[in-house]
């Protein structure tokens, strides 16, 4: 076992207890608790500094008895310190005990340089020179130990009254400071010849990290701004050190054993190189850790809000829009959960529709459960904090607390005052509590959460609308068709029904006398054939003519052939266009890549502008459908050689209600719907017209349609 | 007179109700030329000179409406019977017969006997 084991554990704990003391101290000079924890860690730190040192005086009798002795000044007022520490931040009044401390103190620190105090110096254990206590010595431990257990007892019994925050304070504090005396009390085992070197003198450390936990969690000592940057730097400074120092000392003492200033050089320059090739992976190594385990940094407040307006707030999906808004909040707030509750009109219940860290996904609370009761009629935040939660909160609230796994619910309030969800937030990672920074912050972004919800829902419901406009529109334009599907339909039907009575009416008028069976037979034959021909030829166009007229139900498929939907609605209004003497031309590239997007959308989209260019055209005329493909786009021209639209009435014919047909002709919601139903499935349309040449539509669709919903 | 049956063009751009109309008529001793187009069925009006014409009203290329106007110009002595599958609420056939039409049948037709009888009627009108 190397010595050097016991000097580094000194370093730890010098190191540690002075950046926590100091940290404290200039956090708020004023306060009497901070100053007290100062001076206790500044013994801590007298202390460790001498532990420093002696073991690496192993080779020096009156050096390390020295060291010995420096160690022991800053031993002799741990307690004191520490139990003034206590009662301060207990508000106790002990000045009695106190003073007397002090005056023992300063008392046994006048003799620590007599051997009174420590003897001599003498091999014990694995150690080449170790204490030998004087008289002094063991009063010295009996005090040690008193006073240590005394702020022990005053913290375990202020512990058993306390609630809250205070609870939880006090026992970091106590954990923190038993295990801290337990550990360096392993000292004190070789004086009393039992053969246990201070291996446990490292844990000292503990209490520094106790307390910079109760720092960080429970607002100890009034603190709350992270202490994450000192720990990281103090790890940090603590493993530079170990590193110069062990390369300097290992050299120094085994290759060039005493050879002076020559060894030490070539021990540093090792060490100077191993702290560079280190330093940065040491420095990543320690905030992570941090980062991971102990600490969360604080988010930021700009980012936040950033995001919100910019990425979250503006998303008109609903479902993206909680989903995104649970995720950038967790994200951004280091959350360890939160949710969102939305409120379920029909079924009268609000549902949990979004969810981060909460294990159970089926929550839905009724109008009537308490916590919804108290959030919609308080209309303002309910923030419990973990400690309190077994105080004055109803039954229910805790188990919905428990299920949403929340310390912090904001109800969505909208405009016009009703609660649309409910916000839930976790216990942040940091174990930070909520402050009224964040509440500051958090009330607004829900009040705009909940417009912003509000605003998804009615564009829901918009689309709906939208949806049902559209097919009225579609039924209305169907019955606009009505020639043309009646030919189609009536045509088949009388030449079926002709054919089956000319046969029966020959026979009857004796027109078949001297026909053969066999002949009849041919004839009925062939009768047969040509009415199965012209049934299914009406039936063809009735189902065409059922299935467009069926309204949409928005499944998106990705294999729409442009030139089969084209054909499908021409197959519809062809015949009518034939009859109004208008030419169809059809110019489809051959390799045309399919579509993306609503197929039976697409198809009212063509069918309207094809119907829109036979309308335009008075006489004769001709319509020519192109399609192509450039870059990732295709492209669909729907032009006509109609009577054109002017140039000031361009801008209005995508308006509802703008028509410029006759009477009857057209309700004026056509070109409406159809801009609509092109946005919706991801493309564009333009128009290009000139008086009495002709009108072009242009349809633009992207190939790869990116879920921008 | 009883014995002389009407000489009958029949012009419809359904190739297939024309033949069988064709058929029927044919077998009863009528003489009945067909055309499927506007144009071809005034060649055959300006051939023939029917006595009774069956005519469709929404073709491609000439119209009924047009051929009925060529007709009564040209020979208004004969009959035009429209056969059509033209439904908006009798508007149309009120029209046509203002047009002069003689008759007006909805497709599918109720039957090929009251065709026949219809274009008799027609005929025996004509004198």
């Amino acid at each position: 076992m190397n010595y050097y084991y016991f000097s580094i554990t000194g370093l730890i704990n010098a190191i540690a207890a002075i950046t926590l003391g100091l940290f404290v101290y200039y956090h708020n000079k004023k306060s009497e608790v901070n100053q007290r924890y100062a001076l206790f860690n500044l013994a801590v730190f007298v202390w460790s500094v001498g532990y420093i040192f002696w073991p690496l005086n192993q080779g020096n009798k009156e050096a390390c008895l020295y060291w010995f002795r420096v160690l022991h000044i800053g031993a002799i007022f741990i307690p004191v310190c520490f139990l003034h520490f206590v009662t301060a931040f207990l508000k106790l009044n002990k000045k009695k005990i106190l003073n007397f401390g002090y005056l023992i103190a300063l008392f046994f620190t006048a003799f620590s340089f007599s051997p009174l105090f420590i003897k001599d110096m003498r091999p014990v254990s694995i150690f080449k020179y170790w204490g030998t206590a004087g008289m002094l010595y063991y009063l010295f431990l009996i005090t040690f130990v008193g006073y240590a257990v005394y702020a022990c007892v005053l913290l375990y019994s202020s512990f058993r009254k306390a609630e809250g925050i205070l609870r939880s304070q006090i026992s970091y504090i106590l954990i923190g400071m038993i295990i801290g005396y337990v550990g360096c009390s392993s000292n004190y085992l070789l004086f009393f010849k039992l053969s246990f070197p201070p291996y446990l003198n490292v844990v000292g450390f503990i209490y520094v990290a106790m307390f910079a936990y109760a720092i960080v969690a429970y607002k100890l000592l009034d603190i709350e701004v992270i202490i994450k940057k000192t720990l990281v730097f103090a790890g940090l400074l603590a493993s530079v050190f170990a590193m110069l120092l062990l390369p300097t000392l290992v050299i120094q003492e085994y290759i060039f054993r005493g050879t002076g200033t020559g060894g030490k050089v070539i021990g540093l320059t090792i060490s100077g190189i191993i702290i560079m090739l280190a330093l940065r992976r040491i420095e990543n190594f320690l905030i992570n850790v941090t980062d991971k385990f102990l600490f969360q940094k604080k988010y930021n407040y700009k980012e936040l809000l950033k995001t919100f307006t910019s990425e979250v707030l503006t998303v008109l999906d609903l479902n993206r829009l909680v989903r995104l808004t649970v995720s950038k909040l967790s994200d951004i707030m280091k959350l360890q959960s939160c949710g969102i509750l939305l409120l379920d009109e029909d079924k009268g219940k609000y549902d949990l529709v979004a969810s981060q860290g909460i294990a159970e996904r089926n929550i839905a609370l009724g109008k009537e459960n308490t916590l919804i009761t108290f959030l919609s009629r308080a209309k303002t935040y309910l923030s419990i904090k973990p400690h309190e939660k077994e105080l004055h909160m109803p039954q229910q609230i805790i188990e919905d607390m428990n299920r949403l796994k929340f310390e912090l619910a904001i109800p969505l309030m909208t405009l016009q005052g009703d609660m649309v969800g409910v916000l839930t937030l976790g216990k942040k990672k940091s174990d930070e509590n909520y402050t009224q920074d964040d509440m500051d912050i958090l009330v607004p972004l829900a009040r705009t959460l909940a417009i912003a919800i509000n605003n998804a829902e009615m564009f829901d419901e918009l689309g709906k609308t939208q949806a049902e406009a559209a097919q009225k529109e579609k039924m209305a334009v169907i019955g606009t068709l009505s020639a043309g599907i009646n030919h189609e339909i009536c045509n088949p039907l009388g030449i079926a029904r002709g054919q089956c009575e000319a046969f029966l009416l020959n026979i009857k008028d004796g027109l078949y006398k001297d026909k053969s069976q066999g002949e009849l037979l041919e004839k009925a034959q062939n009768i047969m054939g040509k009415v199965i021909h012209e049934t299914d030829r009406a039936t063809a166009i009735t189902k065409r003519l059922s299935s467009f007229a069926k309204p949409s139900k928005g499944i998106i498929s990705a294999n729409i052939n442009v030139k089969d939907e084209i054909d499908e609605v021409l197959a519809l209004v062809g015949y009518e266009l034939k009859l109004d003497k208008v030419d169809i031309v059809k110019d489809i590239e051959e390799s045309l890549p399919l579509l993306t997007g609503d197929k039976k959308q697409i198809q009212e989209v063509f069918f309207n502008l094809i119907r829109n260019a036979a309308q335009a055209i008075n006489e004769r005329g001709k319509i020519t459908i192109k399609a192509r493909q450039a870059d990732d786009k295709i492209f669909i021209d729907i032009e006509d050689t109609g009577h054109g639209i002017p140039e000031n009435k361009l801008e209005q014919i995508f308006n509802p209600f703008y028509t410029t047909k006759d009477p009857g002709k057209g309700t004026g919601l056509g070109l409406f719907i159809v801009r609509q139903v092109v946005e919706r499935n991801h493309g564009k349309i333009s128009v290009k017209s000139k008086v009495g040449e002709g009108t072009t539509f242009t349809l633009e669709f992207p190939l790869e349609v990116k879920s921008k919903a | 007179m009883a014995d002389k049956k009407p000489k009958i063009v029949a012009i419809d751009d359904e190739i297939e109700f024309t033949s069988m109309l064709k058929e029927y008529f044919e077998l009863r001793g009528y003489e009945i030329n067909t055309a499927s187009k506007g144009v071809q069925g005034i060649e055959l009006i300006n051939d023939k000179k029917p006595d009774v014409i069956v005519l469709d009203l929404k073709m491609p290329g000439i119209s009924g409406d047009e051929v009925l106007a060529m007709v009564k110009s040209k020979q208004p002595k004969t009959k035009v019977i429209f056969v059509t599958a033209f439904d908006d609420a009798g508007k149309t056939k009120a029209r046509l017969k203002n047009a002069g039409a003689y008759g007006y049948l909805d497709k599918p037709l109720n039957s090929l006997r009251e065709l026949e009888e219809l274009v008799n009627k027609a005929y025996s009108e004509s004198f």
